[in-house]
């Protein structure tokens, strides 16, 4: 498997407080990495560096062999990259149906595409995450689980080759949360995507994730299986503090 | 018996076995013909009535004319911009200079109070994207008074204190009401031109592009739409079109004070004209600018020296009472239709 995203020495800093530190790993083609930390590791840092919401300090980072560590979100996400917010942000003075076209129309270009051929591409993914009822419902009087699902569309519709997941299980009950996860597993089996999936939930991550990279202090922890990483000393340490062998 | 019905959207009227509908969604075709047709009877109505109304009717359109690229440049920007008369007095000082130093007529400076309004727009649109909220709200608001600066200091250019006279007339019949039943008509022509024409692109995929800018510019930059490219093409195209109504002003009454036009007043009339109207919906703005024209016609005949005060009053209890603008009354019936609105930040 080809390296789909490679992220090399990565460093931001805010003011004097050290956000993202000599960063390196690489996400391979069609599977689902994980990213782990705890709270304050740098992990939205992290995330809002390689969509380029912020730009990095130094370092690169190359998307299916391009490098776009100077490149504008927009110019990013029609190279292939999209991602979901860890709060949802929805347009909320738009329909469902409009929120999706938006991408349909804006995403990866295809040849030829009219407003309505992207109206009708937006249907197919609003139907796929089960919003296809609420199509011209405004995104401000969906629920919390439909906006999560509204944001997965919008992405999706920008046919993305790599999908970036910000704490997808935050403010969703177990039932909602279980039903996500499988979204998102279906999601990558159609549509043949690539994830990268920053998680709090470390059981989700678990049984989801092909591999997990954990940081910490913006740094790198560990990488490895999810077995291997779970039951790596550095990380247990990072979540439970130092000492945890004494309480266990 | 005529039966008569108001159900949500429509009006249902039923005689004998007979029954009509008429839908009142706004932009349904049958509505914006009956309401052009309104407008233009009403000139050609006042001139036999009370040709004094022509007058109130041209400010009007004026005041839409000028709020609707407005609407259009907050939507598309995401901005509320507090300095639209900077425009009018650019493109209305180049038409005045360009008229009384070479005699040119209004056909001939148009072009050029385009051009001028067009690049001076390209000139200040990087603030749309390195200014947000108040900042952009001050530079903008600058822009005027500065330029009104401008003209008392370059007095003898711009003659600051009496403004520029001695310009060519937009029209010259002979007949003062027949110019008037003409400028009405042309200011309405010119309005609807608006109104179509930025209708139409708030419909098509740019104008929905534009509500992603105005409802959250970063979710939209990640989602692949290039905001910057967006936001300087509607602020620019919208300060032309503002610029054009300098250039009306200043042949319609063939001379051009900055004094009238880049104070403070003229632009809190316009954004009354657009908050009022419906919160920078472009049909709210015809409806808001009508009204704010006719009650200052109808407060200065009736109230007299006590109408500066009414009026801002009266404006100012609408503003709280109607938080979607007297077109909102209307948009509430179709609330789920897509008709963007400025998004206002708490």
């Amino acid at each position: 498997m080809k390296d789909i995203l490679r992220v090399r020495n990565l460093n931001k800093n805010f003011g004097g407080i050290v956000a993202v530190r000599d960063l390196s790993f690489e996400i391979r083609e069609g599977e689902t990495l994980g990213f782990i930390g705890p709270n304050g590791a740098g992990k939205s840092t992290v995330v809002n560096i390689l969509s380029g919401l912020i730009p990095a300090d130094s370092g690169e980072v190359e998307l299916d062999g391009v490098n776009i560590t100077h490149m504008k979100p927009y110019q990013r996400a029609r190279l292939g990259l999209a991602r979901t917010y860890q709060i949802p942000r929805p347009f909320p003075e738009l329909t469902a149906l409009a929120s999706v076209t938006v991408s349909a129309l804006c995403g990866k270009k295809r040849k030829n595409q009219s407003f309505e051929d992207a109206a009708v591409e937006a249907t197919h993914y609003l139907e796929f995450v089960g919003l296809f009822s609420k199509r011209n419902i405004l995104a401000r009087d969906l629920t919390f689980y439909e906006l999560r699902m509204l944001e997965l569309a919008r992405a999706l519709a920008t046919t993305p080759k790599i999908l970036f997941i910000d704490e997808v299980m935050a403010g969703l009950n177990p039932g909602e949360a279980n039903r996500a996860v499988k979204m998102i597993a279906k999601a990558k089996e159609q549509f043949g995507l690539t994830i990268f999936w920053i998680e709090h939930v470390m059981a989700v991550l678990v049984e989801a994730a092909d591999r997990i990279v954990a940081i910490n202090y913006g740094a790198k922890l560990a990488e490895g299986t999810p077995d291997e990483v779970v039951n790596n000393d550095a990380v247990i340490e990072a979540y439970l503090g130092r000492g945890w062998k004494e309480y266990a | 018996m005529v039966d008569i019905e108001l159900k949500r959207e429509r009006i249902v009227i039923r005689y004998k076995d007979k029954k009509w509908d008429w839908i009142l969604e706004p932009r349904y075709w049958r509505n914006a013909i009956l309401w052009t047709l309104v407008l233009l009877i009403f000139p050609a109505v006042c001139y036999f009535v009370s040709p004094g109304l022509i007058n109130t009717m041209i400010n009007a359109n004026i005041y839409s004319a000028i709020a609707i690229p407005l609407g259009l440049m907050t939507i598309g920007t995401g901005r509320m911009n507090f300095g639209p008369n900077f425009y009018i007095g650019v493109g209305g000082y180049t038409a005045a200079l360009l008229s009384i130093a070479y005699g040119w007529g209004p056909l001939m400076t148009l072009p050029f109070a385009i051009f001028t309004s067009i690049v001076s727009a390209l000139v200040f649109s990087p603030l749309v994207i390195i200014a947000r909220g108040l900042y952009y709200v001050l530079l903008t608001l600058l822009l005027p008074l500065v330029f009104l600066e401008v003209t008392f200091i370059y007095s003898d250019t711009f003659k600051g204190d009496t403004g520029l006279f001695g310009i060519v007339p937009l029209v010259d019949t002979g007949n003062a009401k027949i110019n008037f039943l003409i400028v009405a008509y042309l200011s309405l022509t010119i309005m609807l031109v608006y109104l179509l024409a930025i209708n139409k692109i708030l419909k098509s995929r740019y104008g929905l592009i534009m509500a992603t800018i105005n409802d959250d510019e970063d979710v939209a930059h990640g989602i692949g739409v290039n905001i910057n490219k967006v936001k300087i093409i509607s602020f620019v195209a919208a300060s032309g079109m503002i610029g054009i109504m300098g250039w009306f002003y200043a042949h319609y009454f063939s001379s051009f004070a900055g004094i009238t036009y880049l104070p403070l007043t003229f632009m809190l009339k316009i954004l009354l004209v657009m908050m009022i109207g419906g919160r920078a919906q472009i049909f709210g703005c015809v409806v808001g600018g009508y009204f704010v024209a006719f009650l200052e016609t109808f407060l200065i005949r009736y109230l007299g020296p006590t109408q500066p005060i009414i009026f801002p009053v009266i404006l100012m209890i609408f503003l709280f009472t109607l938080p979607e603008g007297l077109f909102g009354i209307w948009r509430k019936r179709r609330y789920r239709e897509y008709l963007p609105t400025l998004h206002v930040r708490r």
